[in-house]
């Protein structure tokens, strides 16, 4: 026998079945693309920005995140059964196309069928499995959401409706699937290529043909008014995201990770920055509410709100689309609140982990920016102290200026003024300059510079403050006095490379002064010592030790460094013992973002949150590599009341100990 | 209503002092120049009252060599709306009387409703500028304020008395403030003022002199000489109480 099926069975073939079909479709078609243009009219109130260039990368990047669900699988559970979800729906709706493509195509005009023999077992077996698949996963994740109901996980009546009729389309699909099985395929040796499909039939047999038929056919237009329902709800439902996520996908920010947008200060036109309502955000940032799927997980590896803050990353991303669609006028910082919007330490672990390619950071320091260049306002005075000091004395702790490069004096190490032949410049910041704990940790790095045989030099007095935490903070203006400041300083000297020992500088003077046009070879310290070790030209003794270490935010998920800080603690011979938040999942130690400069007044304090992650390793040592997290860290274990069990240092000393 | 607000650059205090070739006050290099501070509660009270009556001029004025327009720039940003820059390289060699001249000469026929500056400065710390600017000109002068409201033409004001003490004074314009820690916090100048600064007003003009006898000499200007450091004694009470006679007796004649 030939292994196919009658397409049309029992539904009747032509016009009569074909002209109400494509009529209904028509329309599902027109609702549906109504509901687009009238979204896309929303977006358009946002300003524009360009994110269709680098295209192959876009496109790769679409499909990586949609086809292969690389980002939705990072989480497993919930992740895994969507991924299954949608493999098994794209096979369903590639499956339904074939039909269409033979039954009112090749067949219609052509009289060819391909739908037939061994292909037509294969396509019968893998929609029957998936159908089931697809089933079991939306059973699975409506037991999640109904019954179990992770904390945080915000159910609506959107989930309602994606739940049931995408439950009620693949159920009636096997029911029709049955019916016309039970006449036409029981007993046959091709009934064994529909497994699910014959358990249903052997379930409906008892009901004779005649009744069979008749819910053959009701039900068949039955699941085609549902299956064109559910192309009509698509732009007026969370269906959306099968859209508006992999459209993100492509529309990705593709970096450099964590560089902002500089404003144009030059152009003396502007009377607004920053962002206080719809308009003057990006158009990105209201499609950015309608990719957000709701899922939390930014929202559940949020510092500031598993600290008892009231930032929660999805529910601003939110806010903003919510007033993008029913009030854009409204004014964002008093709808979204400044508590919020202060609270973000521009970790990125939300905007990492996302899966829809939402910007959540870009967002925030928007609104930042609107407070600070347009209203003056700070989180704390302590905040507005540091910027005026930053502005007076190149420094946010307030420290003379003059005295920046007087830890390096007794270590023989000169500013470029008086000896600019060097091998690197080492770009020390305000802490490892100021800082008593820091500067041990400046001192230290140079001594392993010198024992390398590296030539280090400073820029002393004329060394300022990168002007990162002002940026993050919102202070554009004085960032970029800082960078202007500090570009011209540097070039003026023909350094060929930086090394830092703050990430913070380092993932500023490395990705946002490009808009400076500075483009030297800036490397963290880490990765530094990592490579003179590689090539042997530091040694330190292997001494037994327990610590964990920390991946600070800036080094870790903003440029992807893990490794080569974890080779120089195995090469000084300590023993890691990871915390259960590490590498791209790592905590953050509270100061990124600017908030270095300010008190942490509401809820826990996320240094000691860490801290106390860092005492269940049971280690001797919490290791880090960023001045912030070791000033957060020196804080935190005193906080924490286990300054006798654990002893915070920078990887750094650790090998200076060693030499 | 037509304001002053008299200002001036100081170093910043974090800075590294030495003492200058002439040892008369401290070397200027290497140094972090800032408005002082109590200048900055002058030119917030004085934006805040224009904020209040909605029709009043700012003239900020300063006295020193060129750099001083950079500190002028911040008040300007802040809100005041021209700058008026006594241009004197000797600026901070000139005894208080001389300083207060050159305002006074300036401020003579321009019919000041209010003067506001800090009540001392940070650097020479004399505090008498304000209130001799007050005399040469023949106004009432209120000083140490911590506290200000103006409702047509009075001035109520708090002053900051010895040992926390406050006391309550009304005076009618004209009239000269001296402003104290506690009267306001400076704002921070948004970025559109700070743009439109750049295009206010800013005038150098040659210091007024005349009628001026100066009168003081800086003879020396040195660091306090360093004497022994403190001495932290431990113990329980009796232990203590015993170990400070002894010390007493041994070190000084209070017990004698």
């Amino acid at each position: 026998m030939e292994f196919t099926r009658e397409i049309y069975w029992n539904v009747g073939h032509g016009l009569l079945t074909l002209a109400p079909m494509y009529g209904l479709l028509l329309v599902a078609l027109g609702v549906f693309v109504l509901g687009c243009l009238k979204r896309i009219r929303v977006y358009r109130l946002g300003q524009p920005v360009d994110r269709t260039d680098r295209r192959g990368e876009r496109i790769r990047h679409l499909l990586a995140t949609t086809l292969l669900q690389t980002k939705v699988f990072r989480v497993a559970g919930a992740g895994t059964a969507h991924a299954v979800f949608f493999w098994s729906f794209f096979l369903l709706f590639i499956g339904t196309l074939l039909i269409v493509v033979q039954a009112d195509f090749t067949d219609l005009f052509f009289d060819v069928q391909f739908l037939k023999g061994n292909f037509y077992k294969g396509f019968s077996l893998v929609l029957d499995l998936a159908g089931l698949a697809a089933i079991a996963m939306l059973v699975g994740l409506a037991v999640r959401r109904y019954l179990v109901r992770p904390e945080g996980l915000t159910t609506k009546g959107d989930d309602a409706l994606m739940h049931g009729l995408l439950l009620a389309i693949l159920v009636t699909g096997f029911v029709i699937e049955g019916a016309r099985m039970a006449v036409t395929e029981i007993g046959t040796p091709l009934a064994l290529w529909s497994p699910v499909g014959l358990g249903v039939a052997k379930l409906l047999e008892g009901i004779g043909e005649p009744g069979l038929r008749t819910l053959h056919v009701g039900l068949w237009w039955f699941h085609l008014l549902l299956a064109l329902a559910f192309v009509m709800v698509i732009p007026y439902s969370k269906f959306r995201h099968i859209l508006t996520t992999s459209a993100n996908a492509f529309l990705a920010d593709l970096g450099p990770t964590g560089k902002l947008t500089s404003i144009n200060l030059e152009d003396e036109s502007t009377e607004k920055f920053g962002a206080s309502e719809i308009a003057d955000l990006r158009w990105k940032d209201i499609f950015d509410a309608d990719a957000c799927t709701l899922c939390k997980r930014c929202q559940d590896r949020c510092p500031a709100f598993a600290t008892g803050k009231p930032l929660s990353p999805m529910r601003l991303v939110n806010q903003i689309g919510e007033a993008a669609f029913t009030d854009p006028t409204a004014n964002l910082i008093e709808t979204i609140g400044r508590d919020v919007i202060w609270a973000c330490t521009t970790c990125r672990a939300c905007q990492d982990i996302c899966p829809a390619s939402i910007e959540h950071i870009d967002k925030i320091i928007e609104l930042r920016r609107n407070l600070v260049l347009m209203e003056g306002e700070f989180p704390g005075e302590e905040v507005m102290t540091a910027m005026e000091q930053t502005e007076v004395n190149g420094n946010p702790l307030g420290m003379g200026y003059a005295s920046r490069g007087d830890w390096a004096e007794e270590l023989g190490v000169k500013p470029l003024a008086e000896d600019p032949v060097v091998d690197v410049l080492y770009f020390v910041g305000c802490y490892a300059s100021f800082d008593k704990r820091n500067i041990a940790v400046a001192r230290s790095f140079v001594k392993l510079c010198q024992a390398a045989g590296v030539k280090v030099g400073i820029l002393g007095k004329e060394e300022k403050c990168c002007g990162e935490p002002m940026r993050k903070m919102g202070n554009e203006y004085l960032y970029q006095t800082m960078a202007m400041e500090t570009v011209e300083v540097i070039k003026g000297y023909g350094v060929k490379k930086i090394v830092t020992t703050c990430p913070h500088c380092f993932n500023t003077l490395h990705k946002d002064y490009r808009d400076f046009e500075f483009d030297l070879e800036v490397e963290p310290h880490t990765v530094f010592l990592d490579r003179l070790m590689g090539e042997g030209r530091l040694k330190v003794r292997a001494e037994s030790f327990s610590c964990t270490y920390h991946d600070s935010c800036y080094l870790g998920r903003h440029n992807g460094i893990y490794d080569p800080p974890r080779n120089l603690i195995r090469a000084a011979g300590g023993q890691i013992t990871e915390m259960a938040k590490n590498r791209d999942q790592a905590f953050c130690c509270s100061a990124g973002g600017g908030r270095i400069m300010a008190e942490e007044k509401i809820g826990e304090r996320i240094n000691i949150k860490r801290v106390r992650m860092a005492v269940e390793t049971n280690a001797d040592q919490l290791l880090s590599n960023c001045p912030f997290c070791l000033t957060m860290f020196e804080d935190g274990v005193k906080g924490a009341d286990v300054e006798e069990k654990l002893r915070p240092r920078d990887i750094a000393e650790v090998l200076a100990d060693r030499l | 209503m037509n304001i002053l607000i008299c200002i001036k650059q100081v170093p910043d205090m974090e800075s590294k002092f030495k003492i200058n070739s002439d040892k008369t006050w401290y070397d200027r290099a290497d140094l972090a120049w800032r408005m002082n501070e109590y200048d900055e509660y002058a030119v917030e009270q004085a934006v805040r009252l224009k904020e209040q009556v909605g029709n009043a001029d700012l003239t900020v004025l300063c006295i020193g060599p060129d750099q001083v327009k950079e500190t002028m720039k911040k008040a300007l940003a802040m809100g005041c709306d021209r700058g008026v820059h006594i241009a004197d390289n000797d600026a901070h060699q000139r005894e208080p009387l001389v300083i207060a001249s050159m305002i006074a000469n300036f401020t003579r026929d321009k019919n000041f409703d209010l003067i506001f500056t800090g009540m001392q400065s940070q650097d020479r710390g004399s505090g008498q500028v304000g209130v001799m600017v007050a005399e040469l000109l023949g106004m009432d002068a209120v000083t140490t304020i911590v506290d200000f409201a103006y409702d047509n033409g009075t001035v109520t004001v708090k002053r900051e008395l010895e040992g926390g003490t406050k006391s309550l004074v009304t005076a009618a314009t004209p009239l000269v403030l001296t402003c104290q820690l506690g009267l306001n916090t400076p704002r921070y100048p948004t970025l559109p003022n700070i743009m439109k600064a750049k295009k206010k007003e800013l005038l150098s003009i040659a210091p007024d002199l005349s009628g001026v006898t100066p009168g003081e000499e800086t003879a020396a200007c040195f660091f306090p000489e360093k004497k022994g450091g403190g001495l932290v004694l431990e113990g329980e009470a009796p232990e203590l109480a015993d170990k400070l006679i002894q010390l007493l007796k041994e070190k000084t004649g209070v017990l004698a």
